[in-house]
């Protein structure tokens, strides 16, 4: 079904937007380092508006295609569905809103004027630069990325294996930043193609997001030796696709997410047997879980708790890694301090070992120039201003913060953009660049989670372990539509819900009355715990002095936009359906054009108002449609709304209208056909009354 | 509080036809709490005029609005300008509110689009029950807290009439018989022989009987009025 079909109902403004920023996060939203708004693009996935759920996330994030497939999703983690059950399936959603809204997409990307008259070098094409590029192109400088690889991405392009990452859909990220009229020379290094100096002084501002391109090596005995590899180069030959000879066994030093791709790239380059070793045991193992499972599933073999000791090696070639026994991997503070048991070693036979224990920084391009490093080896910077030791050249991303993820790095480069934008605008950086920590909502409260039904979270296919070890094809499938609208539905709208204009609240108690989670507490006036608040709506419709707003959505919308729903009448009868986005999503497109359909979240905010204004507008009908009993997200929908609606029939009645105009239908689950015959009977029924 | 209810359409229909420019007004104090008159009662009411006049091919212009309370002067310095535009504004406060616009307009009618009933409580949510009857002189502490003048359907003060049954009034099966309800209270505190003495007549004059009624607060009033 076509998203433009359906009607949007949230009618979000400036206000509302201002509203919004004025609450407490949902910690989905705190947890993201780019606070990218779940919520509201989970709603626009859950009502169809694929196109405004791609704006949502693009707005924050400008590797947004990248981090719907890699992104470790902090905000799953904080997700206050894990109390109910699983947590929402928010990188799914993000890869399927992306993906609905691709040509929309496209057709959005256009050159952004350069205004500002000043230029600025961005050195490092990873998530840090290409955010910083995007950000500084917006605000209208001439923009130029240094690149040393090949191709742009950093890391996402070097080292992440295209089974997790391919580079078509990285490639989304970067036609949206490179189409602003940034300007990319890669195979282009600093330090040897140009230099530091040559950046400084031809462009007002230089920014060095040069990551971690260098893989930490061992000191151990043999290291040396052919066929001992390191990771980055490793996994940098396997995505430029440059001849890598591994032999038959591959053994992989290290217990994190980059050992993980370099032992699963080792599998699809061919190895027959590829194993691990890492000191931690299987809980303490730093990388993610599901990867390991993943890793496990392809028959990678871990040794937990075992520390190399020397490369064994003869007639110029690796043959294995003696390994000694790990009794602590963490002293009594919790500090990396790994022990060990000499007296109990193995040797764990390879023709091929790669190293994966770690990336560091190349300073080498800084030998000579402004930009001070200090004795430990760390660029010296300044967190506030973001600026190096070098006046006008400032850092951001992994190169000064050290490992993290993708969209860590990209929320710096949104930070040093503001900086460098700051000091090109003569401001003082220190004042004006704040801390970006926002109050977040609590968890959620336990006898809400009783009341909460059990709904298991959608799951996606990943192709079987033997067929997708044989290529880099990408081995996680997306959710299909269907999946997708019922996962969105998943979402509890935290911190969407109600706020009481405490300036025309009458304390009259309605909504303490009729809200099912006890959000509202009235002493002098309503106010809504957020906390509490499931964001149903069912409250605003029965305020008596419209005191009540909705954070997520206007709650004037469907009246302001009724002339635009009922459009212009043919000769058939026009009926408007206020449907539930679960029916309208999934049974909606087999309705004749006549039949208006008005999207909503839930039919709880269908006020009286609203039904009545179809007619106001010049409706011959209007209907609404509630979600099958098992189906409804909220409690006490149903009845209430039926309520309402019996009164509306009144109501209409009352004006001499037939009140048969207005109906209601509960649909069980599967039974689109039926609505369908419904309305059909409606339609058939009107002509008789004469439209 | 105040309870009122909206009037039937029919018969606001028939008040509003003839007038070109309506305002619907609502009143956002008791009238909102009892759901017959606040905000969202002034945008559904404007709503249906709307739907009627287009079926009636009568050429009508329908805005509504509301105020915190229509029975002060304050609430309507804002907008008492704006509302003299009108041909007619139908305001849906209780009667005092329609009485106190009516005075203060010039000469844009005010008509009434609610039943003003009575002082009631909210027993439970959507119930609301005449409690007291405003006679200008209480006589709770002597009745159990239970008014004879406003629950007692024909306002006795010795009661209970020959009508109570099982404690029902022989009005209606639905109405508690006030008396019945008085002796059972009196029983529980302890204080039925209060019942027994001899009261003296009751001063009706401060009640409906006396003439429009004015209460004064000399404190409040102000300065230069007062000098
Ligand atoms: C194997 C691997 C897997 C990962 N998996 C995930 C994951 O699943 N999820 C996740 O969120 N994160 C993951 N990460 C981490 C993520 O890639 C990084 O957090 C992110 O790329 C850091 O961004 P950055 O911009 O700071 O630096 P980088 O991405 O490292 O980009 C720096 C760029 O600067 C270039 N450069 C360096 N020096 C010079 C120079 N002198 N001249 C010109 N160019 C230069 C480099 O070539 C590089 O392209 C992974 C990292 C690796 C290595
Ligand atoms: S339920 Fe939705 S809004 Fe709440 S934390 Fe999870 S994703 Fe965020
Ligand atoms: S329903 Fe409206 S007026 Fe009544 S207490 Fe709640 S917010 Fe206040
Ligand atoms: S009725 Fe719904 S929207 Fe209103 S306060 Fe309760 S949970 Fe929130």
């Amino acid at each position: 079904m076509k998203a433009a079909e359906i009607q949007s109902t949230k009618g979000f403004t400036a206000e509302s937007s201002e509203l919004k920023e004025s609450r407490p996060y949902p910690p989905c939203r705190a947890a993201c380092p780019v606070h990218t708004d779940v919520q509201a693009y989970v709603a626009d996935v859950a009502e169809g508006r694929y196109t405004d759920a791609f704006e949502v996330i693009r707005s924050v994030n400008p590797i947004a295609s990248a981090c719907s497939l890699i992104c470790h999703h902090p905000c799953e983690q904080q997700c206050r569905r894990c109390g109910v059950d699983e947590p929402l399936g928010v990188r799914h959603l993000k890869r399927f809103a992306l993906e609905q809204a691709t040509d929309y997409r496209r057709s959005k990307r256009h050159a952004v004027a350069q205004t500002k008259g000043k230029s600025v070098a961005i050195i490092g094409s990873g998530p840090a630069g290409l955010t910083a590029a995007n950000d500084l192109a917006d605000l209208g400088y001439k923009v130029t990325i240094f690149e040393k690889n090949p191709t742009l991405g950093g890391m996402l392009s070097a080292a992440i294996p295209a089974y997790r990452l391919p580079r078509v859909t990285l490639q989304e990220d970067i036609d949206d930043v490179l189409s602003k009229g940034v300007e990319a020379k890669t195979n282009c290094e600093i330090g040897k193609d140009v230099t530091l100096a040559e950046l400084s002084s031809k462009y007002n501002a230089v920014l060095i997001a040069t990551g971690l391109s260098l893989s930490r090596s061992l000191n151990i005995p043999g290291v040396d030796s052919p066929g001992v590899l390191l990771a980055l180069p490793f996994l940098s030959d396997a995505a430029y696709e440059r001849k890598v000879d591994l032999g038959k066994k591959t053994l992989v030093i290290g217990g994190g997410n980059v050992a993980i791709d370099v032992a699963r790239t080792a599998k699809r380059l061919g190895a027959e047997n590829v194993e691990m070793v890492c000191l931690e045991s299987e809980e303490e193992m730093p990388a993610w879980s599901w990867e390991v499972d993943e890793a496990v599933e392809e028959g990678i073999k871990i040794h937990y708790r075992w520390g190399p000791k020397a490369v064994k090696a003869s007639n110029g070639k690796a043959e294995g890694l003696e390994v000694v026994k790990v009794t602590s991997v963490f002293d009594e503070s919790g500090r990396f301090s790994p022990k060990f048991d000499q007296n109990e070693t193995m040797l764990i036979e390879a023709d091929t070992i790669i190293i994966a224990i770690g990336q560091m920084s190349d300073f080498s391009f800084l030998k000579d120039s402004a930009v001070k490093v200090d004795e430990r080896g760390r660029l010296v910077w300044s967190q506030a201003t973001q600026m190096s030791s070098a006046p006008g050249v400032f850092v951001s991303g992994e190169v000064v913060t050290g490992p993290g993820s993708a969209i860590a790095a990209a929320s710096t480069g949104h930070r040093v953009a503001t900086a460098i934008d700051l000091y090109l605008s003569g401001k003082n950086i220190e004042a004006a660049l704040v801390s970006d920590r926002k109050d977040k909502i609590n968890e959620m409260p336990k006898d809400i989670i009783q009341k909460l039904a059990v709904q298991p979270r959608g799951k996606v296919a990943h192709i079987e372990p033997d067929a997708r070890c044989t290529s880099f094809i990408q081995f996680e499938a997306g959710y299909d539509e269907y999946t997708a609208l019922r996962e969105a539905r998943r979402c509890r709208s935290c911190g969407a819900g109600a706020v009481v204009n405490q300036d025309k609240c009458v304390a009259c108690l309605t909504c303490l009355r009729v809200c099912p989670y006890d959000a509202p507490i009235v002493t002098n006036k309503a106010e809504i715990s957020p906390d509490r608040c499931q964001a149903c709506g069912l409250c605003v419709p029965a305020c008596p002095c419209q005191a009540i707003t909705m954070v997520g959505y206007d709650v004037n919308a469907i009246r302001n936009s009724m002339p635009s729903i009922i459009g212009d009448k043919g000769a058939e009868p026009v009926i408007v359906a206020f449907m539930c986005s679960h029916y309208a999503a999934e049974k909606g497109a087999s309705l004749s054009s006549n039949v208006r359909k008005v999207r909503v979240h839930c039919t709880s905010r269908v006020d009286v108002h609203d039904m009545l204004s179809a007619f106001e507008y010049g409706a011959d009908g209007a209907f609404i449609v509630f979600c099958g009993s098992d189906d409804c997200r909220y409690r006490e929908v149903y009845p209430r709304v039926k309520m309402r609606t019996e009164l509306a029939k009144k109501m209409l009645g009352a004006t001499g209208m037939d009140p048969d105009r207005l109906a209601y239908f509960r649909t069980g689950g599967e039974a689109g056909s039926d609505w369908v015959k419904a309305i059909e009977d409606m339609a058939a029924k009107l002509k008789e009354m004469g439209k | 509080m105040i309870v009122g209810q909206q009037k039937k359409f029919d018969e606001i229909w028939e008040m509003v036809k003839g007038f070109r420019k309506v305002m619907v007004l609502g009143c956002n104090t008791c009238i909102a709490v009892c759901h017959a008159g606040g905000d969202k009662e002034a945008d559904a009411l404007a709503s249906m005029l709307k739907i009627k006049a287009a079926n009636e091919k009568v050429s009508m212009d329908v805005s509504h609005g509301a105020i915190q309370r229509q029975c002060e002067n304050e609430f309507f310095t804002p907008v008492l300008e704006d509302l003299a535009k009108y041909d007619l504004v139908l305001s849906i406060a209780c009667g005092v509110g329609v009485n106190f616009l009516s005075a203060r307009i010039g000469k844009t009618p005010v008509y009434p689009g609610v039943n003003t009933q009575f002082f009631g409580g909210v027993p439970k949510p959507g119930f609301f029950e005449e409690l007291c009857g405003g006679c200008g002189s209480c006589v709770l502490n002597l009745t159990g807290g239970i008014c004879p003048i406003a629950r007692c359907s024909k306002s006795l003060m010795n009661g209970p009439c020959g009508g109570t049954n099982k404690g029902k009034c022989e009005v209606s099966q639905d109405i508690d018989c006030a008396w019945f309800l008085i002796v059972e209270r009196m029983k529980q505190l302890g204080t039925l022989e209060k019942l027994f003495e001899v009261q003296p007549p009751r001063d009706w004059s401060g009640s409906f009987h006396g003439g429009p009624r004015r209460v004064v607060v000399e404190h409040l009033r102000d300065i230069e009025e007062k000098q």
